[in-house]
């Protein structure tokens, strides 16, 4: 018995923190996009911190319950409705056999998540569940989610939980501006001190080549004395300044290495709000030292875990 | 070794500042010497041509206490050549499937089966994986069987293809768009959901490729 999948969008993927140690063979990292809304989501249903999820980034999705449960939602605010009954997200709820549940419209941000209590039955691959499509490995065969698929879960009746809500001071805002943490790093010497000040005094905007795997940005274009470099290892967040000037953020599905210079490196707790952005939205940067972006890092997940 | 900050959690060590054995088999040795330590806190370790990456778990290291502990334990001293793997790769070295062959072979002015040879008598390092799940970049090809890359790259060149971009050489993993002169064909799968580190090549093996028949490559499972 399961949830299964009555309709669903393109790129509806499980997804769990990522899967780690095969970088050196070139199998990205993947995982969720926005590590914040993921986690506040098992939190609220009193999962182990690395369960999986389903990540939802097109509208009209419905799935039916077939074994009772409780579900929680998180993520991009969208319409979500029970049995046609529209509910808040960023909640628990107790659901039974039977019940529908629909996320139709995402109304603001771009990733909607949604969990069982314990997470879907499903057998790892490498360390995880996270879905890669272009190397066929997580989610259930490799493959993101499509109409019939059946996603099994153990039976939970305790009520305990239900109806628990993150408060509201802790709800996200998904904005039309956003600021980036940036520690300098990597190549950032091949950078001459007027091209730095460029990158952040500037303003960029997030084009559509945006996708789990990074985010381009188009703006003033940042000069580095280099064409390329020897390929190297490639951090989450780092930001990649091809020929072309123009900044890319690479994310969870990253290439494990590549030749572009590096200017520096957005902090990750950064990037699950850029996960979040829509094209268009308005991007500039601030410098951080690695001593306070690591405080930020340990603050994050200290009061997450 | 030259240590350098790489994002919030992750650090890169560079060991020279050029594509050369003398830097990659470093890599190796380094690279090997860390596996052995078994330090516990290391995310994700990826080695390359000149660097390795290394991503930490920032609650049990601060960047210099992580920098220190490697500067202090890395060992260039042990040998590496005594437990190093040989992977030999037959390959159908063929027009048929080495769409490249025939123009390389003019472009040089050697035989098909004098640019067979020379491919196929070597031992490669593998340098880095990348690119592609298990695209392992291999050096180096012989001077005279160097080629730049295609001006236009193909949209989609097939999985098991033998290629060679300047002086690498590699085998495509899966069907994928590329730039790389293409030479042969290998129904070896490089990317196997069935292996336990879902590769049969690593950074430190030795790579052989093995020329077979037309014949040997059909029997094997080859397609045209």
């Amino acid at each position: 018995m399961s949830l299964e999948v009555l309709n669903t969008q393109i790129f509806t993927l499980v997804q769990d923190k990522g899967r780690f140690s095969y970088g050196a063979i070139g199998v990205t990292s993947s995982g969720v996009m926005d590590e914040y809304a993921y986690l506040i989501l098992n939190k609220l249903l009193d999962n182990p911190k690395d369960t999986n999820v389903l990540e939802i980034s097109f509208s009209n999705n419905s799935f039916k319950v077939d074994k009772n449960t409780m579900i929680a939602i998180t993520g991009a605010y969208c319409e979500f409705s029970i049995n046609d009954i529209a509910l808040s997200t960023w909640q628990t709820y107790k659901v039974k056999v039977g019940d529908v549940l629909k996320i139709g419209k995402i109304t603001n941000g771009t990733k909607v998540y949604l969990g069982v209590k314990d997470g879907f039955d499903i057998k790892k691959e490498f360390g995880s569940n996270s879905t890669t499509l272009k190397e066929n490995l997580g989610g259930l065969d490799g493959d993101k989610l499509k109409k019939g698929d059946l996603l099994k879960y153990r039976e939970f009746l305790d009520e305990g939980i239900a109806n628990k809500r993150l408060q509201s001071r802790y709800l996200p805002k998904y904005d039309d501006k956003l600021t980036l943490r940036v520690i300098l790093s990597y190549q950032d010497d091949f950078f001459k001190q007027e091209e730095q000040d460029k990158f952040f005094s500037n303003t960029y905007t997030i084009t559509n080549e945006f996708n789990r795997m990074g985010c381009k940005l188009k703006g003033e274009a940042i000069k580095c004395d280099r064409d390329g470099i020897i390929s190297e290892g490639i951090a989450f967040g780092a930001i990649q300044i091809p020929q072309d000037g123009q900044p890319i953020i690479l994310l969870k599905e990253r290439q494990t290495i590549g030749g572009y210079p590096k200017i520096g490196s957005v902090l990750s707790i950064d990037c699950f709000k850029l996960s979040q952005c829509k094209v268009n939205t308005k991007i500039n940067f601030v410098e951080v030292s690695l001593e306070e972006g690591q405080e930020k890092i340990r603050e994050f997940y200290g009061s997450l875990l | 070794m030259r240590f350098k900050i790489a994002s919030v959690d992750s650090l890169i060590i560079y060991f020279g500042d050029e594509i050369s054995a003398d830097v990659s088999s470093k890599v190796k040795q380094a690279y090997k010497s860390i596996q052995s330590l078994d330090i516990d806190g290391l995310i994700e370790i990826i080695p390359s041509y000149s660097s390795i990456f290394i991503t930490y778990d920032i609650f049990t290291y601060d960047y210099n206490s992580l920098k220190e502990k490697l500067q202090n334990s890395i060992d260039f001293t042990k040998d590496t050549v005594e437990d190093e793997k040989i992977i030999t790769i037959d390959v159908y070295y063929g027009v048929d499937v080495g769409f490249d062959l025939q123009y390389m072979s003019e472009k040089k002015s050697l035989s098909i089966e004098k640019i067979i040879k020379l491919h196929s008598q070597k031992y490669y390092d593998v340098y880095a994986i990348g690119f592609l799940p298990a695209f392992a970049y291999l050096a180096s090809v012989d001077e005279k069987i160097a080629m730049s890359r295609l001006s236009t790259p193909r949209k989609i060149i097939p999985k098991g293809s033998v290629a060679i971009a300047d002086t690498q050489t590699a085998v495509y993993p899966q069907d994928s768009p590329g730039g790389w002169n293409i030479i042969g064909r290998t129904v070896m799968e490089l990317f196997d959901k069935n292996l336990k580190i879902l590769s049969p090549l690593a950074i430190g093996y030795k790579v052989k490729f093995n020329a077979i028949s037309k014949e040997q490559y059909i029997k094997q499972g080859g397609k045209i």
